[in-house]
């Protein structure tokens, strides 16, 4: 998946101009959900209660969800499949119980990935960051990552197009070469990244930077509805999920 | 080895949160003081952080058939150090789990600790060791970014195992288990991060006109 496409569907989002708390209060709220309930039926319902929020209401593009969600696939199924078998002083054998544990951890880790899709696809990540200024994150950290996801793309352009240059110039024809020649884009890059930082200093110093990056952000009001909607569902999981 | 969102229990997510936090502070002040000294240099961290983070998307080819891409773990230890790369490698971690769903929020602080703490670590130190006993150039590179890569990799299997433990076995089985079944990834690519930095570092020297401005990040400025 290329770099920009989830912050590209991010921002066209339906729910892009929705009120950052909101969406916030949805995928960390549930993502706490998931992580503190019992996974049966904690995860359950926090996934069926953060789908309905993708799909009924932020209308994420289902095609694109699904790609994104079957990318972590990898890792939970061989990490899975170590919870089911034990190992013994016989060796490798099968463990009965560690296939209900691990029932529970797919069930848990997909609830979570939800959550996190719905933020990542909702949210540009601009806008997550300049609501971490708020919360009092240290202001140095905050302006690093602002400035440091401007650069992103720049980069990842410059990146793509000397692959590309090199592919069309059998760059890539043999695993040696493939190598040889990823780490000459590296190198190359480095270079031309603090190049640009340079230049980009230059202009904003001649311009009286004073080292914040000061942007308009549409404030938008929260919809107390809308609030009142989410905190409740969050009860009604956090209540059944902890009851059932 | 990025661990995925949910993988890990509520009590060790927020553990190894606060095992990464000192560091990562660490790194925010010594950032704060390069920044208050250098003010220009916050737009070259900014691109670095941007480079690393972009060097995920790079691929290169592993034994196994597959492509895996490098983490620049080793290079970041080696160019910048490793205490600006705590700071570095949480943002990378933090925007591979908003743009890419890789890697996850609740698990920053396990994956921060893995991959921006323990391996430019002990790549550090190696690459420091390898040049005080004298090893050439290319090999002393080699060491500390396929060790650098295998470290992280350890670490995060002693963490999956400490989550959870064999019900046979305990602790030393589990962790046998993940760092066997990861291995068949997570070796070549050690190898093939270890040749890539080679190169990368041969091909770097020299080329950047403003040495300075990477040795102050290191700390090594004057």
């Amino acid at each position: 998946m290329a770099i920009g496409t989830l912050d590209r569907a991010a921002s066209q989002n339906r729910w892009r101009h929705r009120a950052l708390e909101e969406k916030a209060l949805i995928g960390f709220g549930f993502l706490t959900l998931a992580l503190i309930l019992p996974p049966w039926p904690g995860a359950v319902l926090v996934t069926l209660a953060v789908l309905g929020f993708t799909f009924l209401g932020a209308r994420v593009p289902v095609r694109l969800w699904l790609a994104t969600a079957a990318l972590p696939f990898g890792f939970l199924m061989s990490g899975t499949l170590m919870l089911v078998v034990t190992v013994g002083p016989n060796g490798l054998a099968f463990a009965p119980e560690g296939a209900v544990q691990a029932a529970g951890l797919v069930a848990r880790a997909m609830a979570a990935t939800f959550c996190l899709l719905f933020i990542a696809m909702t949210t540009p990540t601009a806008d997550i960051f300049g609501g971490l200024r708020r919360l009092k994150v240290p202001l140095e950290l905050v302006e690093l990552a602002l400035l440091t996801y401007r650069f992103v793309f720049l980069i990842t352009d410059e990146a793509a197009a000397m692959t590309a240059a090199q592919r069309a110039r059998l760059g890539h024809s043999s695993r040696r070469r493939w190598l040889r020649s990823t780490a000459m884009v590296i190198a190359n890059l480095l270079p031309r990244a603090l190049a640009r930082a340079q230049r980009t200093e230059a202009g904003l110093a001649a311009r009286g930077w004073q080292g914040e990056m000061r942007v308009l952000t549409r404030q938008v009001p929260v919809c107390n509805g809308m609030l009142a909607l989410v905190v409740l569902t969050l009860v009604v999981v956090a209540v059944a999920g902890s009851m059932l | 080895m990025h661990i995925m969102e949910g993988y890990l229990p509520a009590s060790h997510a927020l553990g190894w949160t606060i095992a990464a936090a000192p560091f990562v502070l660490a790194g925010t002040a010594r950032i704060r003081g390069i920044i208050r000294e250098k003010p220009e240099a916050r737009l070259t961290l900014a691109a670095s952080g941007a480079f690393a983070f972009v060097l995920s998307a790079l691929k290169i080819p592993s034994v196994t058939g597959s492509c895996s891409h490098p983490t620049g773990t080793g290079l970041g230890a080696i160019v910048f150090g490793p205490s600006v790369m705590a700071v570095l490698g949480l943002i990378v971690l933090l925007f591979q789990a908003l743009l890419l769903a890789h890697g996850g929020i609740t698990t920053l602080g396990a994956n921060t600790f893995s991959m921006a703490i323990v391996g430019p670590w002990v790549a550090f130190g190696i690459w420091k060791l390898a040049g005080r006993l004298g090893m050439p150039f290319a090999v002393a590179v080699f060491l500390a970014a396929s060790l650098g890569d295998l470290a992280t990799y350890v670490f995060t299997s002693l963490q999956l195992a400490l989550a959870y433990p064999d019900p046979v076995s305990g602790f030393v089985g589990a962790a046998a288990k993940f760092a066997g079944i990861f291995a068949i990834t997570q070796l070549p690519l050690a190898i093939a991060e270890g040749l890539l930095t080679v190169v990368v570092m041969e091909a770097l020297s020299g080329k950047i006109r403003d040495e300075d401005r990477v040795a102050t990040l290191a700390g090594e400025g004057k």
